[in-house]
């Protein structure tokens, strides 16, 4: 009987110990990766092998996973892998984006050693929301000019480097406000920031923080993540916030466009606007440039202290060339960018154009009849086109904003 | 398992030559003793495999565990037996503990004994905690910090001891290196010594408890050949028990304590000091986290002592009547834990 039993109980210690060496064979088998950044062996590409690489200048066997994302590279349990993620699948979220994009000063830093891309982003007025909120509050009597006071976050700026730019911003703060009209904008009206959560439905769909513009995810399901970094942005992305409707101040309600565009002639701005055949036939970050969208680095009251770029920038006037620069030497900020976005095979000694801010564009050159190319920075087609001077253009002399531009040169459709 | 009945082997040699039957039934001792011994043995065994791969030191220690549980072959298993054998041992402790007061054992000449026995309980319950202190990750914070403020709490020596346990104003590198010492060596010397003196005590002491000769109704005995088979029995459905729970409900982890982590919303002590978190929330964390758990023990120190005795012939069985006072006062007290420990775990409970 007790032989019987011993047997019998021994038998049960051999099945449990077959069972664990079965659980043990069922394991995921160990995908490590040493990257060369950190020097710390991480195992996410054990389940993530088949995510792709983010862009060519973060390749993964030098930054890895967790230099970005956080995260525990040891952990091969899903909850506790991602339970210490920065900004969950989006590193790049304002709230944590100086540990991650920032960290060991890669996007972090001053304007002299042009690594102040999280500095620039975040007092921006499409970080700050600045311009929307200071307008709304001159509107209502909440404030007395349109100088912005108040941001969706409050920021600093020790280091002033234009005439418009401010020392700091409070927190907008809606409890604090007495007038319904400026409460109601708090409510339906903060959308379209860059910590913004978008408004539901494809043609909103965006990340937030850097990814907001650098990440490709319009006319997509944001519940399928997208796994890239991209300077080459499409106007596609930007029209995640911009030409998408109008805002009605008196009911402070947003109104989605109601058209049904098929072509990019039709989808690029709303119906009610006036432009000319290079910005639908471009993309918005053909011309538009980094201070622009990105920020120069000061705290601004609203966008017309940003944006500068006008058709002149490119084509010069009557009496006037546009401005070039030509590249001096392989640390020249256009050859850079070029080499991130590689459309345009730039080289020392070629002339680009600048801005009048010194910004160089990059994606274009100057040929050797005196006529530019331009390389679209999303689509890689190539533009070429002349300066105004010596033209039979009719401008007055005065006249060289860009809407007197579009007097003649507006498309109809 | 033929064995020569006239030369036992070592281990058969470790047991008394015959003992009375109706005392080596299992409803009577319930194995408590026994498997306590073989639970200590696979926590040696268990945390040697471990000490290979654990790193005491607070940037590497959380992610040291973590390579054992999910990169080391089979380290999964080692660590969630050695944190289940841990659960068990205070368990089978606490039924050794109570099986003894219930049945009267503790009466003279086992008194001494008794006491080794709650030592062991002490020490074993010591191990858990720095044990558990170890991990050093987000999930043992709150215990690390209010565990060693406790410490802080006592009147005049508290400071001196708290830097002798924690080794510096805050918990850090030296409270680490401290806990990994007493865990591996100064507790575990400790239960095995005091274990093998409460074995020695055993024998001495005359072997179980027995009612003398002429008050036996049953005179039979069993051999210690017969003694070994059950105690194998107990032993090999222990081990494949604990496999199973081992291979199916993993041991927590969490994310490792790193500079600025924040104190996990819900803090929670061990299970087994669930009654002193309880506890804590009434007041005075000197009173009610130290000196009424004190009380407890010297409580329980005391019943062999202060509370009448059961007669020799009432020995070797369940409740004898002359030890009525004891078998209260230790159901009041485990009613009295019990519910702490339910009011602890109830969500209306709240901390402070």
């Amino acid at each position: 009987m007790q032989t019987i039993r011993l047997f019998l109980a021994s038998l049960l210690l051999c099945l449990s110990l077959l069972g664990a060496a079965w659980l043990q064979s069922r394991q995921p088998r160990p995908v490590s990766l040493l990257p060369t950044l950190t020097g710390q062996v991480e195992y996410c590409l054990t389940c993530h092998a088949d995510l792709p690489e983010i862009s060519p200048s973060h390749p993964v066997e030098t930054f890895g996973c967790v230099l970005c994302h956080g995260g525990e590279r040891l952990a091969l349990d899903a909850d506790l892998a991602h339970s210490t993620m920065r900004g969950g699948r989006n590193p790049s979220e304002f709230a944590v984006v100086e540990a991650s994009c920032g960290s060991g000063d890669c996007h972090s830093g001053t304007a002299q050693d042009q690594r102040d891309h999280i500095q620039r982003a975040v007092t921006s007025v499409q970080g700050t929301y600045a311009g929307a909120i200071a307008s709304i509050r001159f509107t209502y009597g909440a404030q007395s000019d349109q100088t912005a006071r108040l941001g969706v976050y409050p920021v600093q700026d020790d280091h002033l480097t234009t005439a418009t730019g401010l020392a700091s911003l409070g927190t907008f703060d809606p409890s604090q406000e007495s007038s319904p009209s400026v409460k109601a904008f708090a409510d339906y009206c903060l959308d379209c920031h860059l910590s913004a959560e978008p408004l539901p439905g494809a043609q909103y769909a965006r990340l937030t923080g850097c990814a907001a513009c650098h990440t490709p995810t319009a006319n997509t399901d944001l519940d399928q993540p997208v796994h890239r970094l991209t300077t080459a942005i499409p106007y596609t992305q930007c029209n995640t916030c911009h030409n998408r409707g109008n805002y009605d101040l008196r009911q402070m309600q947003f109104h989605p466009r109601t058209d049904q565009p098929v072509d990019r002639l039709h989808d690029y701005y709303q119906p009610i606007a006036q432009f000319v055949r290079c910005e639908w036939t471009l993309d918005c970050v053909d011309c538009h440039t980094r201070f622009e969208a990105m920020g120069d680095g000061d705290i601004h009251s609203n966008k017309k202290e940003i944006q500068y770029i006008q058709c002149r920038t490119c084509h010069g006037t009557l009496d006037e060339l546009p401005l070039t620069r030509t590249i001096a030497g392989q640390d020249d900020l256009a050859l850079r960018m070029a080499f991130l976005n590689p459309v345009i095979d730039l080289k020392v000694g070629d002339t680009v154009l600048v801005t009048e801010q010194g910004e160089p564009l990059w994606n274009t050159r100057q040929l050797a009849d005196g006529a530019f190319e331009l390389f679209g920075k999303a689509t890689g087609q190539r533009f070429t086109f002349r300066p105004v001077m010596g033209t039979a253009c009719e401008q007055k002399l005065d006249q060289q904003e860009s809407r007197d531009c579009h007097e003649c040169h507006s498309v109809k459709r | 398992m033929k064995a020569n009945p006239t030369r036992p082997s070592f281990f058969h040699h470790l047991h008394p030559p015959t003992i009375p039957a109706p005392q080596a039934r299992f409803r009577y001792t319930l194995g408590a003793g026994g498997l306590s011994v073989y639970l200590v043995l696979l926590l040696v065994i268990t945390g040697i495999l471990e000490m290979f791969f654990y790193v005491p030191s607070p940037g590497e220690a959380a992610e040291s565990v973590q390579t054992l549980a999910f990169l080391v072959p089979y380290g999964w298993l080692v660590r969630n037996l050695h944190y289940w054998v841990a659960q068990l041992l205070v368990v089978v402790a606490i039924i050794h503990l109570l099986r003894v007061v219930f049945t009267g054992a503790y009466a003279p000449p086992r008194r001494f004994n008794y006491l080794l026995g709650l030592a062991l309980l002490l020490l074993s319950l010591l191990l858990d905690f720095t044990g558990y202190v170890l991990r050093w990750d987000e999930g043992v914070q709150w215990a690390l910090v209010a565990g060693t403020n406790l410490v802080k709490s006592i009147p005049i020596l508290g400071e001196g001891l708290y830097r002798l346990v924690v080794g510096g104003t805050q918990p850090g590198p030296a409270a680490l290196i401290r806990f990994y010492a007493w865990h591996i060596f100064g507790l575990t010397l400790a239960l095995v010594g005091v274990g093998a003196w409460h074995l020695f005590r055993v024998r001495r002491d005359g072997g179980i408890a027995v009612p003398p000769p002429e008050a036996r109704r049953d005179a039979s005995r069993i051999s210690r050949f017969e003694l070994v088979r059950r105690e194998a029995l107990a032993a090999i459905l222990a081990t494949a028990v604990l496999i199973v729970v081992a291979s199916i409900l993993p041991a927590p982890i969490a994310p490792p304590i790193r500079e600025g982590s924040p104190l996990a919303a819900e803090a929670r002590a061990p299970w087994f000091f669930l009654w002193v978190q309880q506890l804590l929330k009434w007041g005075d964390p000197f009173i009610f986290g130290v000196l009424i758990p004190v009380m407890v023990i010297v409580l329980l120190a005391g019943i062999p002592y202060w509370l009448p005795n059961p007669r020799p012939d009432e020995l070797g069985r369940w409740f004898p009547a002359g030890n009525r006072a004891a078998s209260l006062l230790l159901v009041i007290l485990v009613i009295i834990l019990l519910l702490l420990t339910i009011l602890a775990l109830s969500p209306l409970s709240t901390f402070p």
